[in-house]
């Protein structure tokens, strides 16, 4: 083990100046197997740290984000008071957009109701100077007009500002719902709607963080808040050493 | 001097290089990139573009596999946003040197009624004769500026100018995989969006 030169024992054999040699090539290989050991631990331990630290990240998410799941899209529609309404209105605002006509009945209650009670429930969430707001799409706008979309707006209690209905023309809306927020409808023969019940959660950059489609035993509106929360507490450490762990957090993927 | 002091200050000495060396050549390594726009994560390809380009070629996304294009919505007949956001592209180019090679700059025009695809040209190769111009009909320019979060309508502009064109500033960047990953927004320096554009070009 310690090479050739040190193969003999140390036993007192041969001539002096040979044992002194063979004592000397001992402590040299000693000292340099303890180099060794020592380097070891000096880039061991840290590397063993550093995988911990990462499992340890990815397992018990100290930071938790939501995705930058894909673009929103851009859209020019017209509000429930015939005013014009762009993506560039909301843009720095956090959005929860939802998606319907005025005929659907029954079909729509639950989106609605998602949409009253994070309202509702918004000051459980520390918003910050961030604004939050509402917007209801109509994807039926050849009888959602803008003073059926007032009519609708009005029993929401929605208030043009904070939570908005809106519409626009057909072929761009197809682009915006369909292609854009990739929320499915069709117009049925009888002039009803088949469509998904989707709410979609966008930041104020125009990136959408959260797509709620499927009810499950959590309420939607119990997971927008919560999102909302996770959300906000990004945008309140965006800069900074904070900001490095929250991107980290991105590539770990520490989504709740 | 005695042999502790000199051990001392050797020791210190060597404190001082170490932690100098793992501050500005270590520590680095491991800081993740700030990019200076807002990245995507999605794991789905970029909507795809298919519009008329110069000498009437079509020009798609997927022509510029395995390069990074920069895609930004504009106009000719712009007066300030768009000759401000390609001036600094150029300038990024400039600054990238060689590796602009695999860098494609297109704008989409989003007032296809008078940018023609050989106005555009003209008007691309103003700034920058490697970038392109594209344009098609209203409904092909509407679903591929609305899928890339932009929003665009005409207004009021002067006898100069002619009608104006409101639209979304930002300046998107598609990887060489064909996956858009950051928007980059029009307050952004020609530095920046070079130095994010060379961390995609790696």
């Amino acid at each position: 083990m310690f090479g050739s030169r040190c193969s003999i024992g140390l036993r007192f054999t041969g001539t002096m100046p040979e044992y002194i040699d063979r004592l000397r090539c001992r402590y040299w290989a000693e000292r340099r197997s303890l180099n060794s050991r020592k380097l070891i631990w000096w880039i061991g331990i840290p590397g063993v740290l550093l995988v911990i630290g990462v499992m340890a990240f990815a397992i018990f998410e100290p930071i938790q984000v939501l995705p930058r799941i894909r673009l929103s899209p851009g859209y020019l529609l017209e509000d429930q008071a015939g005013q014009s309404f762009t993506s560039e209105d909301v843009r720095g605002d956090i959005v929860l957009y939802t998606f319907r006509y005025s005929g659907c009945g029954d079909e729509c209650d639950g989106l609605d109701q998602t949409m009253i009670d994070v309202q509702r429930r918004l000051g459980e969430v520390d918003m910050g100077d961030t604004d939050f707001r509402l917007v209801t799409i109509s994807f039926d706008p050849a009888t959602d007009t803008t003073e059926v979309l007032t009519a609708e707006a009005d029993a929401f209690g929605a208030d043009g500002v904070e939570w908005r209905f809106a519409t626009g023309e057909e072929a761009h809306l197809a682009n915006v719902v369909k292609a854009g927020f990739k929320v499915w409808y069709e117009e049925q023969e009888d002039g009803s709607f088949s469509f998904d019940p989707t709410l979609i959660l966008v930041d104020g950059w125009g990136v959408i963080r959260g797509e709620y489609e499927y009810q499950t035993l959590k309420s939607d509106a119990d997971k927008i808040i919560h999102h909302l929360d996770i959300l906000t507490e990004e945008i309140r450490n965006a800069n900074g050493a904070a900001g490095l762990a929250y991107e980290a957090a991105h590539l770990f993927l520490c989504y709740p | 001097m005695t042999r502790t002091l000199k051990i001392v200050l050797g020791a210190l000495a060597g404190v001082v290089v170490i932690g100098a060396v793992a501050y500005f050549f270590v520590l680095p390594q491991f800081v993740p990139y700030v990019f200076h726009g807002q990245t995507i994560q999605s794991n789905q390809a970029a909507p795809s573009v298919e519009l008329d380009g110069p000498n009437g070629s079509t020009v798609r996304l997927t022509d510029y596999e395995g390069q990074v294009v920069v895609l930004y919505f504009g106009y000719t007949f712009c007066p300030d946003v768009c000759p401000i956001t390609l001036s600094k592209l150029d300038r990024a180019m400039d600054i990238l040197g060689d590796k602009a090679e695999d860098v494609q700059v297109i704008m989409v025009s989003v007032d296809p009624l008078r940018d023609t695809p050989e106005v555009l040209e003209q008007y691309m190769a103003h700034f920058n004769p490697d970038f392109i111009g594209v344009t098609g009909d209203a409904d092909a320019v509407d679903r591929i500026a609305t899928v890339y979060g932009v929003y665009y309508e005409a207004a009021e502009g002067s006898e100069a100018t002619g009608y104006l064109v409101n639209h979304t500033a930002t300046v998107m960047i598609v990887d060489k995989d064909g996956y858009l990953k950051l928007v980059l927004p029009f307050e952004g320096t020609a530095e920046e969006m070079a130095a994010d554009l060379g961390y995609f070009l790696r």
